[in-house]
């Protein structure tokens, strides 16, 4: 018998409180995170439009990440928290 | 007192079960791994005298602190010798810096590898290979070290290929990327102490990289003709556009030719760089660069990489040939910078 150990992460337990869902979009403040890459741009722009002219949000407003190999840095997420209810975000290549 | 390991323990038949238990439980990089039992772990924790529970690293874009215990479990696996763990614990604390950037090349399409080039006595006391078949196989430090840092990637910080590690190529060195400047016979300053070390230091420096790519010169017996055809391979290379970090690894004649014009790294980054500029016409041709090809974009140049600087230059590779290589760096010298760090004895 041979006994090992486990090189993996045991992540310790904690919990993490996400923001309620809204319901509906309607008159809510949407924030894109476009990550820079060519055409991210107009692929935020566009799903803002479709998402004012077809869920009725209120206005949509770009950040710009400083590059998308990094995570949104701090001012942006603060921008966000006051301004906005709703946040788009991902990762497109 | 010895401090507990409090790693999950698995109980496997004998040696080769424990060695088929790493694959089936998602462990190994597709090699068999050496099983890693506690008097093994311990061993390579005494080689650098750390509590298990000692934080080597915090990756912050992953929220993951990486232990010396588990750094030890995944250099046993890997088939490190306990006196290889100071130069693992050093890349480790390198691609946990926050100038490497994680986030990118432990995660993207680019597939990014660890190119881990390592200075000072510790090479040579290891035997960490600088000459001949640099980029392996014979070395036990260049291909084991390397692949406990990946190990640590996979098992430590969740890139798994296919999931988080999304490299849709991938290259060979991301199993392991090791090697070591060739102190004893370069005419020029180790690239440890241009980056701010003694001689008499040890260092890793880490840096997220595309595969070597080789170019040959046997007919030129000057430093210009040899960089002139490194310098036309380069041009068009890695992300093009990115601006990334290049390592340019010089081998044994080409090192030796240039040497003998009396040229320094410094000349030689300044000539690679003014070499390697393409014209913005031909960016756009060539589909690199967006935009239809406007009046006096055949003269506007653009620079391959974004200072001079930005060109590591290491004396590496075997004794005989007329070969060296570049090595392109992922993405854009902005999103993951090389890092060099200290080798604790």
């Amino acid at each position: 018998m041979i006994e090992i150990l486990d090189p993996t992460t045991e992540a310790a337990t904690q919990t993490i409180a996400y923001s309620p869902r809204p319901t509906a979009l309607e008159g809510k403040r949407v924030a894109l995170i476009q990550n820079t890459k060519y055409n991210s741009d107009r692929l935020l722009a566009r799903i803002g439009d479709l998402l004012k002219a077809e869920y009725g949000v209120a206005e949509w407003r770009m950040y710009n990440k400083h590059n998308a190999s990094v995570p949104a840095h701090a001012e942006i997420i603060e921008e966000v928290k006051k301004s906005a209810d709703v946040m788009v975000a991902g990762i497109g290549d | 007192m010895t401090a507990t390991l409090t790693s999950k323990r698995f109980v496997a038949q004998d040696e080769a079960g424990a060695i088929e238990m790493a694959f089936e439980k998602g462990w190994s990089d597709g090699l068999p791994v050496v099983p890693p039992t506690e008097a093994r772990v311990r061993a390579m924790l005494d080689a650098v005298g750390l509590a298990p529970g000692q934080q080597v690293g915090f990756v912050a874009h992953r929220a993951v602190s990486i232990t010396a215990e588990k750094v030890a479990i995944n250099a046993v696996m890997a088939g490190c010798r306990p006196e290889y763990m100071p130069v693992v614990m050093a890349a480790v604390e390198g691609i946990a810096d926050p100038r490497w950037s994680y986030h990118g090349p432990g995660t993207s399409t680019g597939g990014a590898a660890v190119l881990m080039i390592v200075n000072g006595p510790i090479a040579r006391q290891l035997d960490v290979n600088a000459g001949d078949n640099l980029f392996g196989p014979g070395w036990r430090a260049n291909l084991t070290i390397g692949r406990a840092v990946r190990l640590v990637m996979r098992n430590v910080c969740g890139s798994l290929p296919g999931l988080l590690d999304r490299g849709t190529l991938g290259h060979p060195g991301k199993l392991s990327y090791v090697i070591a400047e060739n102190e004893a016979d370069s005419p020029w300053t180790p690239l440890h102490v241009e980056r701010g070390f003694r001689p008499e230091q040890s260092a890793v420096t880490v840096i997220a990289s595309d595969a070597p790519h080789q170019f040959y010169n046997q007919l030129s017996p000057t430093a210009e003709g040899v960089l002139t055809t490194c310098a036309d391979d380069m041009r068009i290379s890695g992300t093009v556009m990115g601006q990334s970090t290049y390592v340019v690894v010089l081998a044994g004649e080409h090192m030796q030719t240039i040497a003998r014009d009396g040229w320094d790294k410094k000349r030689i980054r300044q000539f690679l760089f003014e070499k390697t500029h393409n014209s913005h016409a031909h960016l756009k041709r060539t589909q690199r660069m967006a935009g239809e090809i406007a009046e006096g974009d055949e003269q506007k140049m653009r620079p391959l990489v974004a200072s001079p600087d930005d060109i590591m230059v290491v004396a590496a590779g075997g004794r005989a040939g007329a070969f060296s290589c570049y090595i392109p760096g992922w993405g854009s010298a902005r999103s993951s910078q090389a890092v060099s760090k200290e080798v604790k004895r």
